[in-house]
């Protein structure tokens, strides 16, 4: 298992997560492996991490979570987006778009006389 | 993936096991992940051994993940719980409402049943509260206890108060009072450049403050210098009075005030709220108490003393007899051996609390009983309602929880609507008792006591919402027990589902709080129509005196200027003169016919009787009569309207000095029976005297109250005869005006005049008409009967209704019964006798047992009645014949609804 060469920068868990979900209902390996799978396991999240963030999200509101069973037929807690969710993704994702221009336009620009 | 099913617990038991739940779960979602990502490795080719040691380091602590976690999942499930506890609140609120505004006939009976139930029991305890819970305004008032001196020898029910000797024998030697302190109340004039003034005032001895516990807000309190013969006068001026009159002037300490034309020193103020018990005192001043002087046979003190510590009533009262059977060896010619036996003179000590509200704590219980009665058939009657309703929602509730609610969701959503019934009831009730406390201060009903502490405090308040929502719930629960029972029965869903069975049940648990209701009307309405006799009874005493028409107003000259501290013929002479001219002059008013004065319009108890002596009757100190004596002006008979056989004597007999005097008809009865008392001769106290002469026997008058034997009494005239001891000039008198006018009242300013042209420092006081006094006597019936015809009024209505409802109900179960009857040839009016028949059985059953009750409950009104007996065959049988009256009544309509029940329509329906 190669070790990640990204740390996770604060504040980015939760957008992940809200993105990751956005594409179905997924137990919490899943969205592990969903992350490290996309980003060339470039990005790691740590399960310490992680499952505090999902039982936190869920109580916001912006996370449901059911039991259910997966194709192996085992038993797993599946979190899925609620309609908070959503409209909280939609906004963390409005938010990082303009911090990352921010960010940009920063680290590019050129010397101002 | 399929949902988890974890409904088959039933939610009750859940909330417990919540945690546990919580863990296991965040448990598993965790095992899940591990074995997922070790599966993942061994798919990869690592040994399981391997895989197992990569995850856990990679994961770290789990039960530092675990932790977190659950912490968090207690957070949300707390807060969806509370969620869901607010929405289903919020909804039952809802639901209630709408059920509320949608039933307004419904509500408003059971808000307004409910508001007057409790309305009238919470301003009921107030003044139960205020007058008899309360202790009294002193400090530690447990321990403060009154003393005084019973004479069965003399008077049946007599009681003496105490006398300056043995004041002084108790305050010397008695072990168990910590302190004894005497006082009593009086009346002063005080005079200021705008007019003179009746102020009330307490002559207390120098440790009264002492005794209850107070000390002067500024200056110092009296000592026992204060009290001697001609010690300087000293004054400490009330609280209440300071305030208003001078305005809290701190620098009043040291000034001085004219009182009844003598100069007086101020030497303190009192604390707020200090009084004498039942008497708002405005000025304190010093008893004249001479501990050296010799010991008289005259008990004018009140007397308050403190229990030692840890010392009780009864041994205070042993310790107090063995010091009372030394009197006659202490002071032996006060208190003859032979006084002692024929008087039976004894002492009673007794607490306090007693003496102050004596006879009026047991009327106030009574009125709390007789008002907890109207509540409890207003219950009935409310539970009547619900029970009812619950009859017509019998298919909702089977509905309801056929569709899967709970017991606890059924109780909630009933509970909310009795509740919030119940709390807008309670809340009205809250405002009408308030109202009813306004009522009562305003119409301050003379026979209660402390009513100045009377408001509508935060106890019965709380007490009367506390009731509410005990109401409320209880309502909501009631028909809850029988639904729930047969909340899963299904057939109730079927139509036209109608359970015969569990009708029958709801009918006899409603006829049996009918049967609950007409019980406690009677005993209520036997109360009532005890009182009512009372009252009758009592108005038709005659008081012995004509009260229309007649004025009276109290005048107490100065004995500075008119009296004389040793009384000698010149004090009588200026007094006499003064009276003289003052009936001269209100005798000229326009309107007024006659009048007259005496020293006293009443004797009561406690005012002390002085020994008459017989002539040809062989009587010494120890067996002549001691009674009541009045010294009387000229003209105060006739302008009383009291009657005379032969008669009385004038002015020109007084200045005279002829010793012309009248009797009462008690007194010549006990003195003389079967003989003409006029031309009988009679002296007052001891032997040497002159002779008084006998010219006419008055009509006895009810002075000590309407409801209490006629005193005997001699009237002297105002001047003694020379030689005869006769007390001090009758400086303080009443005076009696008869008046054409027909408010006697507004003489008050031209009466005020005419007295202060004549002097200016003596103010005129307690103006009132004679009318307003005989009310008084009877007050305390008056106020009792009011009360308990309310109640009673109120029980009978609410229990009209009651078995209306029912009676109603029943016919509309019968009527397919009614119609098979009908069409099997009965008539009218035998299915009307039918109906009434029933209310009369269920009514008959209650007012049986109502009269079981009452036989066995009146007794406690005894002392309330007046010539009535507890268990008044009479009342009992009105009471009887009016609510059989009424069940037969209640029953009119429903009855007229059975026998217009169509046979045809009915069958065919069914």
């Amino acid at each position: 298992m190669a070790a990640p060469d990204l740390d996770l920068l604060r504040g980015t868990l939760d957008l992940l997560i809200l993105k990751t979900l956005s594409w179905g209902p997924m137990h919490g390996l899943a969205v592990l492996r969903w992350v490290e799978q996309i980003t060339g396991q470039r990005l790691q999240i740590t399960e310490g991490a992680l499952y505090p963030a999902l039982h936190r999200m869920e109580q916001k509101g912006w996370l449901g979570a059911d039991w259910g069973y997966t194709e192996r037929n085992r038993e797993a807690k599946f979190y899925r987006l609620t309609a908070a969710g959503r409209r909280q993704l939609t906004a963390e994702l409005s938010k990082w778009s303009r911090y990352t221009e921010a960010v940009n336009l920063v680290i590019t620009a050129e010397a101002v006389r | 993936m399929t949902k988890r099913d974890d409904a088959g617990l039933p939610r009750l038991f859940r909330l417990p096991t919540a945690k546990h739940r919580l863990r296991g779960e965040i448990e598993r979602e965790l095992r899940f992940h591990i074995e997922g990502r070790i599966d993942e490795l061994v798919a990869q080719g690592y040994t399981r051994q391997q895989a197992e040691r990569e995850v856990t380091e990679r994961f770290g602590d789990v039960a530092t993940v675990r932790n977190e976690c659950e912490e968090i999942d207690t957070m949300t499930h707390r807060k969806r719980e509370l969620g869901e506890w607010r929405a289903a609140l919020a909804r039952d609120l809802r639901h209630a409402l709408r059920g509320v505004v949608h039933r307004p006939g419904f509500s408003a009976v059971v808000i307004a049943t409910l508001a007057l139930g409790i309305g009238a029991t919470t301003a009921i305890y107030t003044l139960l509260d205020a007058v008899v819970l309360r202790p009294l305004a002193y400090a530690n008032a447990e321990s403060l206890v009154y003393i005084n001196h019973p004479v069965p020898g003399i008077e049946t029910n007599a009681q003496w108060r105490m006398s300056r000797a043995g004041y002084f024998f108790f305050r010397r030697t008695s072990k168990s009072l910590d302190n004894i302190a005497v006082y009593n109340q009086s009346e002063l004039s005080l005079v200021s450049p705008d007019g003179a003034e009746r102020v009330r005032v307490g002559r207390i001895s120098d440790n009264f403050l002492d005794v209850v516990g107070a000390r002067p807000l500024l200056g110092r309190a009296f000592v026992a210098a204060d009290n001697l013969p001609n010690a300087p006068p000293v004054v400490i001026i009330g609280y209440d009075f300071w305030r208003q009159r001078f305005n809290a002037d701190p620098g009043i300490v040291g000034r001085t005030m004219n009182l009844s034309s003598a100069t007086y020193q101020v030497v303190g103020v009192a604390p707020p709220k200090l009084h004498l018990p039942d008497f708002q005192v405005q000025l304190w001043v010093p008893h004249e108490l001479d501990p050296n002087a010799p010991a008289v046979n005259q008990h004018s003190y009140d007397a308050i003393a403190r229990l030692a510590p840890g010392v009780s009533v009864a041994a205070a009262q042993a310790e107090a007899a063995r010091l009372t059977a030394q009197l006659p060896e202490m002071f032996s010619r006060a208190y003859s051996p032979g006084f002692m036996s024929s008087s039976k003179f004894s002492v009673l000590v007794t607490p306090l609390r007693d003496i102050v509200i004596g006879g009026i704590s047991r009327t106030l219980w009574i009125l709390l009983g007789a008002v907890a009665i109207v509540l409890l058939i207003a219950c009935a009657n409310v539970a009547n309602l619900f029970l009812v309703r619950a009859e017509s929602r019998r298919r909702e509730v089977a509905l309801r929880s056929a569709l899967g609610a709970d017991r606890l969701q059924l109780a909630g959503h009933y509970l909310a609507e009795s509740v919030l019934l119940a709390l807008i009831g309670g809340v009205l009730a809250v405002g009408l008792a308030w109202a009813a406390v306004r009522f009562l201060i305003v119409l301050n009903p003379p026979s209660i006591p402390r009513l100045s502490e009377l408001a509508l405090g935060w106890r019965p308040m709380m007490a009367a919402l506390a009731l509410s929502l005990g109401a409320g719930v209880v309502f909501g629960l009631l028909p809850l027990t029988r639904l729930v029972a047969s909340g899963g029965d299904a057939s109730m869903l079927r139509e036209g589902g109608r359970s015969q069975t569990a009708s029958r049940r709801q009918l006899s648990a409603r006829s049996t709080l009918v049967v609950a209701q007409m019980a406690l009307a009677v005993v209520l309405l036997a109360a009532a129509g005890l009182m009512l006799r009372s009252f009758q009874r009592l108005r038709a005493v005659h008081p012995g005196l004509d009260a229309s028409g007649l004025l009276t107003f109290e005048l107490s000259l100065p004995w500075s200027r008119y009296g004389s501290r040793v009384p000698g013929p010149e004090g009588y002479l200026t007094v006499f003169r003064f009276h003289q001219e003052l009936v001269r002059q209100l005798a000229a008013l326009p309107g007024v016919t006659t009048v007259g004065m005496a020293t006293s319009l009443a004797i009561k108890d406690g005012d002390g009787c002085a020994l008459v002596f017989v002539k040809g009757r062989d009587l010494t100190r120890e067996t002549a009569p001691c009674v009541g004596n009045i010294l009387a002006g000229p003209g105060y008979f006739s302008t009383l309207g009291i009657p005379v056989r032969g008669r009385t004597p004038t002015w020109a007999d007084m200045e005279e000095k002829n010793g012309s005097v009248v009797v009462s008809k008690a007194f010549a009865d006990h003195m003389w029976p079967g003989e003409d008392p006029i031309g009988k001769e009679l002296r007052p106290n001891g032997s040497g005297d002159p002779w008084y002469r006998v010219v006419g026997v008055t009509g006895d008058v009810l002075t000590r109250g309407l409801d209490q034997p006629a005193s005997e009494i001699v009237y002297y005239p105002m001047i003694p005869r020379d030689g005869a001891p006769l007390w001090q000039a009758p400086t303080y008198v009443t005076v009696a005006i008869r008046t054409r006018a027909d408010d006697p009242l507004s003489l008050t300013p031209a009466v005020r005049r005419i007295v202060s042209t004549m002097d200016r420092e003596v103010p005129i006081a307690n103006a009132q008409t004679m009318e307003t006094i005989v009310a008084h006597s009877r007050a305390k019936t008056t106020f009792a009967m009011l009360l308990l015809a309310i109640a009673g009024g109120m029980a009978l209505v609410l229990s009209a209704v009651g078995i209306y409802g029912v009676i109603s109900y029943t016919v509309s179960q019968r009527r397919g019964e009614i119609g098979v009857r009908m069409a099997l040839g009965a008539h009218a009016g035998q299915v009307g006798r039918m109906v009434v028949g029933q209310s009369l059985r269920v009514a008959g059953v209650g007012i049986a047992i109502g009269l079981a009750g009452a036989l066995a409950t009146t007794r406690v009104m005894q002392s309330l009645l007046f010539n009535v007996s507890p268990t008044d065959p009479a009342t009992l049988a009105s009471v009887t014949v009016v609510l059989v009256i009424l069940g037969a009544a209640a029953a009119y309509a429903p009855a007229r609804r059975a026998t217009k029940v169509d046979p045809v329509e009915v069958l065919r329906g069914d």
